[in-house]
């Protein structure tokens, strides 16, 4: 409702700002019927417009609407009922209750894994992508050229077909079975590289390297009291996507992981999911974990970087834009 | 920083070295051969350090939790470390990826897993050269009597090689099943004969349109009908060969029976077990013993005193009647086990304690097990006549022609014929599609594969 | 995942990063040697999980498990299995189907987002889209699973309308594309419908008002402005979302378990390898395939980047 309204008013202000601009322009001699036409067609595309934005939020916000109430209600419920009404909140309880008993809370140590696993490896991104990127937006090294390229090249490469390889290797190192064997992996994160790299080479003033030189400081100093300062919005993204990414990784841990109790929750997910009757009946009978308990996974899965979206709101939609808006 | 030239000099000399080793490749005749021998002759079997105190990990499925967990009640001395997964049901690989993982590192294996049939074709043998067949021979663990003690035929999926790889858990062996209510107030007769389910399929139909005699779209009900039927779809006929062959009468005869009754809805095209399956229409079940519980009680949650449970149909002309299998896990005790003793007396406690099974919650395999759990009213009550009788009988003529592969049938069930049948298509016209299916499969993994 | 793009490309057009590369040659040798201890970390996690790992699997896929040189022969193989060609013809249609959604639609709706609707408006709603984006993987999978349940689904009516009564008419495997495609987009769309409009925000408000005064409408101004000052996003775009979907695993591996194996369990590519390499213990025939659809991706990329100059950077 609100959309539709906000689509039309919208229409008229920015036609209300081009019009005071261009102030009667060539363009402007309408006579009655091409008016009225014109009308006409602004009106459909304006519908057209409010169409597919209805469309697109329907498609967009109902499934989140409806996974938010699936854990309020019973299975019975579920089928039966309207899709988008509120169960009980005795029901959410007993929905809790059932999934925490699930192997006896293994939900809780999944979710442990998960913020292990990509707590150390954002550690690990931030402490060797932020030097990376600075050196080599900054520095000239041999074989910077090289490092660059091959970096653009792994950034486009399809990392799953790498998995089985790094499977293999981590074995070699004897880290199978490890927390190393994730952590590892998951911080190598040439993006991060990229973008840091991208950063330092257009908003770091040069003129500010140059005195804190003459100053005497050396490399190092530089780097930490005046780029690291400057680039905490970078640090910021490079943070977020790294842990994001990591979190929501399934292929990995699901391969390289020898036993559920390493899991992280995304795997744990998979793993509910094979033994629930909702969607694999044949395993997992007289559990009770049915449809509003793996609804309730999934919220409690997702949570942490829902909290990290819902934070970072204002950064992701627009400061990340930063580097781009206009000058 | 790269330019596009850099970009397309480095790809240029990417390609060009790439083209280079192709093309050495084909220069070079005489490569060797994808495939390297493996050993297939299973090596006496050789113990890992044994360490009496040592912890011994379980993986079991949930449902088999409770039975895991009463045992280490009573051992407490006993140190487990107990795993809930997936129980390799239904084609699930989980057990297989993670031991071929072990495999290659070297450590990890539970030391006593519950698994499926299937899964002792793989674990009996090396997944690579350089490693030990999962599966610890029993045989050499277990007193020869112990093994006497399962229902005849029930161990021979675990048995290759002159050595027997699991002890069997439970069986599932096919009988009909019906809703004895329904069947009293309809004045209908519970049929004997395959031709006299037919019929009464046509009848309800007819007479009751929305109630089904049947469901073919599980990925095991190949294994309720076509195994019933005695149909030679995956059958060893050698160490390494198996028989395929869909044409052959008995696939057929099941195939055209059922296609009338598909084609009137007396038989569903979903399966049981799909979500939302209104379970009060379900007049008659060919299936499993597990379908009792499991299905009828479970998941349809039909009152109590209604479900009843009669022999396997048989053909007409045919004297001796053979039934199917659905499932029937099975133990297996890891050969990398450092702590052997206390393994094997909890697997053999799992599989032929009294105490256990009378309480199990699917038939069990051992024979005086059997007995217990058919005494117990626990597991009968709930039906609207004696079970024991039917139960005990089809233990014995599971039809043991469907032989247990390395692969899972359900796979080219599912792929090949339960697409066809939601599609609309017969259950005849897909025949062929199936064949082409469980052959690549079977080629796949190995067989070699003739049809007659 | 998708939206830091933006800086990398607003790196390329920008003035700085070509300034800096001039005076860079002025300050060689300065910062040597210690440059390398910045970037020693970061050199040996690429080497370790970015280099090697590609050529050991190079090295696999022209061996056998005793390590022979078995040439082409691991890759003639793989092609005759019977399972590759529909892998691959799968993966095929969705990419196709995914790419062109993908593409379409985020610049549709980003131009609509910029221009059609208040700043207010299109803020809310750029955050509503991308909200999804926290539920990717199995999340994803699972939510659909209930959307596409016509025993659940708030859209039971629309799935009833198009013919599909029962959740295994649903996930028949004709479906599986379309599936995959809407849940991708789901969680995806909401990151490029962000980036495009950052994009899009980029274009100095003077060319706007220039193509105003000279008439043009505005979808006239988004096909004839708007979108080719943006191609190189959209370039850039489409190889991320390409390299994304030629790595389908868990979506599929979820519905096959969810459609009662209805679905092939190996569906795509990846999940044939993985099936190679942990069911029938062939890393060899597994590592063939990964580097088919390697090569695959980064020839895909490789195009679209050559052909649009998209990293030309600062310097030539």
């Amino acid at each position: 409702m609100t959309i539709l309204s906000a689509g039309s008013r919208s229409g008229g202000t920015s036609d209300g700002k081009a019009g005071g601009k261009s102030g009667g322009g060539a363009n402007r001699a309408p006579d009655a019927r091409t008016g009225a036409a014109r009308r006409t067609s602004r009106l459909v595309s304006t519908l057209v417009v409010a169409a597919i934005i209805v469309a697109l939020l329907v498609f967009f916000v109902l499934p989140v609407l409806w996974l938010l109430l699936a854990p309020t209600k019973t299975d019975a419920q579920l089928n039966s009922g309207f899709p988008l009404s509120f169960g009980s909140f005795g029901q959410l309880a007993a929905a809790w209750r059932h999934l925490t008993s699930f192997q006896n809370g293994a939900i809780w140590l999944w979710l442990r894994n998960s913020a292990v696993y990509s707590g150390g490896a954002l550690i690990l991104t931030l402490a060797t992508s932020i030097p990376a990127g600075y050196a080599l937006a900054l520095m000239n090294f041999r074989g910077r050229k090289l490092l660059l390229t091959v970096t653009l090249i792994v950034m486009i490469m399809p990392s799953a077909a790498l998995v089985l390889p790094i499977f293999l290797e981590l074995n070699l190192f004897h880290l199978i079975g490890t927390a190393w064997s994730i952590i590892l992996p998951f911080s190598f994160f040439p993006f991060g590289v990229y973008l840091v790299y991208i950063y330092f080479a257009t908003s770091l003033p040069r003129d500010m390297l140059a005195a804190a030189r003459i100053d005497g400081a050396n490399e190092w100093q530089i780097f930490r009291r005046v780029a690291l300062p400057l680039a905490r919005p970078v640090i910021g993204l490079v943070a977020f996507f790294s842990f994001v990414g990591n979190w929501n990784n399934f292929f990995l841990p699901y391969l390289v992981l020898p036993s559920s109790q390493q899991f992280p929750v995304q795997v744990g997910l998979n793993q509910l999911l094979s033994s629930t009757p909702s969607f694999n009946p044949v395993a997992g009978k007289g559990l009770d974990i049915t449809s509003p308990e793996l609804a309730l996974a999934i919220i409690i899965a997702i949570l942490p970087v829902l909290v990290l979206f819902l934070f970072s709101q204002r950064a992701l939609v627009s400061g990340m834009l930063a580097g781009s808006t206009k000058e | 920083m790269m330019s596009p030239r850099t970009v397309a000099r480095t790809r240029g000399r990417t390609i060009a070295a790439a083209a280079l080793v192709v093309g050495a490749a084909a220069a070079l005749s005489g490569c060797a051969s994808t495939t390297t021998k493996t050993a297939t002759a299973p090596s006496a079997f050789k113990q890992a350090a044994q360490d009496n105190a040592s912890a011994i990990t379980v993986w079991t499925d949930s449902t088999r939790l409770p039975d895991v967990q009463k045992y280490q009640q009573e051992h407490p001395a006993v140190k487990m470390n107990v795993v809930t997964y997936d129980g390799s049901a239904d084609g699930s690989t989980y057990l297989q990826t993670k031991v071929q993982l072990f495999d290659r590192t070297g450590s990890g294996w539970p030391d006593v897993v519950f698994a499926s049939p299937t899964d002792v074709t793989w674990a009996s043998v090396p997944t690579n050269p350089s490693a030990k067949a999962f599966a610890a021979p029993v045989d050499q663990l277990v007193p020869a009597s112990t093994l006497q003690g399962f229902a005849a035929g029930s161990l021979a999926p675990c048995q290759t090689g002159g050595h027997t790889y699991c002890l069997r858990n439970d069986i599932a062996q096919v009988v009909t099943w019906y809703n004895k209510k329904l069947m009293d107030q309809w004045g209908y007769q519970v049929p004997t004969t395959w031709a006299q389910y037919q019929a009464l399929g046509e009848k309800v139909a007819a007479e009751h349109p929305g109630y089904v005699v049947g469901a073919v779209g599980d990925t095991n009900s190949q294994e309720s009908y076509f195994w019933s039927s005695q149909c030679p779809a995956q059958q060893l006929v050698g160490d390494n060969t198996l028989k395929v062959d869909l044409t052959a009468p008995e696939c057929t005869r099941m195939a055209s029976l059922l296609d009338p009754l598909i084609a009137d809805k007396a038989v569903s095209t979903q399966g049981f077990f799909t979500k939302g399956f209104d379970g009060s229409k379900v007049l008659m079940a060919i299936g499993p013993s597990w379908y009792g519980q499991y299905l009828f009680n479970s998941a349809f949650k039909v009152p109590a005193g209604q479900i009843a449970a009669s022999a396997p149909l048989k053909w007409d002309g045919q004297s001796t009647t053979a039934t199917g299998n659905v499932g029937g896990g099975i133990w297996m005790i890891s050969s990398h086990s450092t702590n052997i003793k206390a393994a094997t007396d909890l697997t053999t406690w799992l599989t032929t304690s009294t105490e256990n099974l009378q309480g199990a919650p699917t038939y069990p395999a051992f024979v005086a097990g059997a007995k217990a759990w058919l005494a117990n009213p626990a597991n009968k009550g709930y039906f609207a006549t004696d079970v024991s009788d039917v139960f005990l009988a089809a233990a014995n003529e599971v039809w043991t022609g469907w032989s247990n592969t390395k692969f899972s049938d359900a796979t080219p069930w599912s792929n090949a014929v339960l697409s066809a049948l939601t599609a609309g298509k017969s259950l005849s016209s897909s025949l062929p599609a199936w064949q082409t299916a469980i052959v690549n499969e079977a080629k796949s993994v190995g067989y070699t594969v003739v049809t007659r | 995942m998708t939206a830091l793009q933006e800086q990398p490309l607003a790196g390329p057009a920008s003035g700085p990063a070509r300034r800096l590369a001039r005076r860079r040659a002025g300050q060689a040798g300065r910062t040597g040697r210690v440059g390398y201890l910045f970037v020693a970390g970061y050199t040996v996690l690429l080497l370790a999980f970015g280099v090697f790992p590609t050529g050991y699997s190079v090295y696999l896929a022209f061996t056998n498990a005793d390590g022979q040189f078995t040439g082409l022969g691991q890759f003639s193989k793989v092609f005759q299995d019977f399972r590759f060609g529909p892998a691959f013809a799968n993966i095929g249609v969705y990419l196709v189907m995914w790419l062109l959604l993908v593409v379409v639609l985020t610049v549709v709706v980003a131009v609509i987002l910029r221009s059609r609707v208040g700043s207010g408006v299109s803020a809310v709603l750029r955050f509503l889209f991308y909200i999804p984006g926290a539920l990717a993987g199995v999340a994803s999978v699972l939510v659909w699973l209930f959307m596409l349940d016509p025993a659940v689904s708030p859209a039971a009516r629309l799935l009833r309308a198009l013919g599909m009564q029962n959740f295994d008419q649903v996930l028949a495997p004709g479906n599986l594309p379309v599936i995959l495609v809407l849940i991708a987009f789901w969680t995806g769309a909401g990151g490029w419908i962000v980036v495009m409009y950052g994009a899009l925000n980029n274009i100095p408000d003077e060319v706007l008002e220039a193509a105003r005064i000279d008439g043009a409408g505005p979808w006239q101004i988004a096909w004839r402005i708007q979108i080719p000052m943006i191609r190189k996003w959209i370039v850039y775009m489409a190889i991320l979302a390409f390299a994304a979907g030629t790595q389908l695993f868990v979506e599929p591996q979820l519905l096959q378990t969810a459609s009662l194996n209805r679905v092939s369990p190996t569906w795509s590519p990846n999940e044939l390898a993985y099936v190679f390499a942990f069911q029938n213990g062939d890393f060899n025939g597994a590592a063939a395939i990964s580097l088919v659809l390697l090569a695959v991706g980064l020839l895909c990329a490789g195009l679209l980047v050559t052909r649009s100059g998209l990293f030309k950077v600062d310097e030539d």
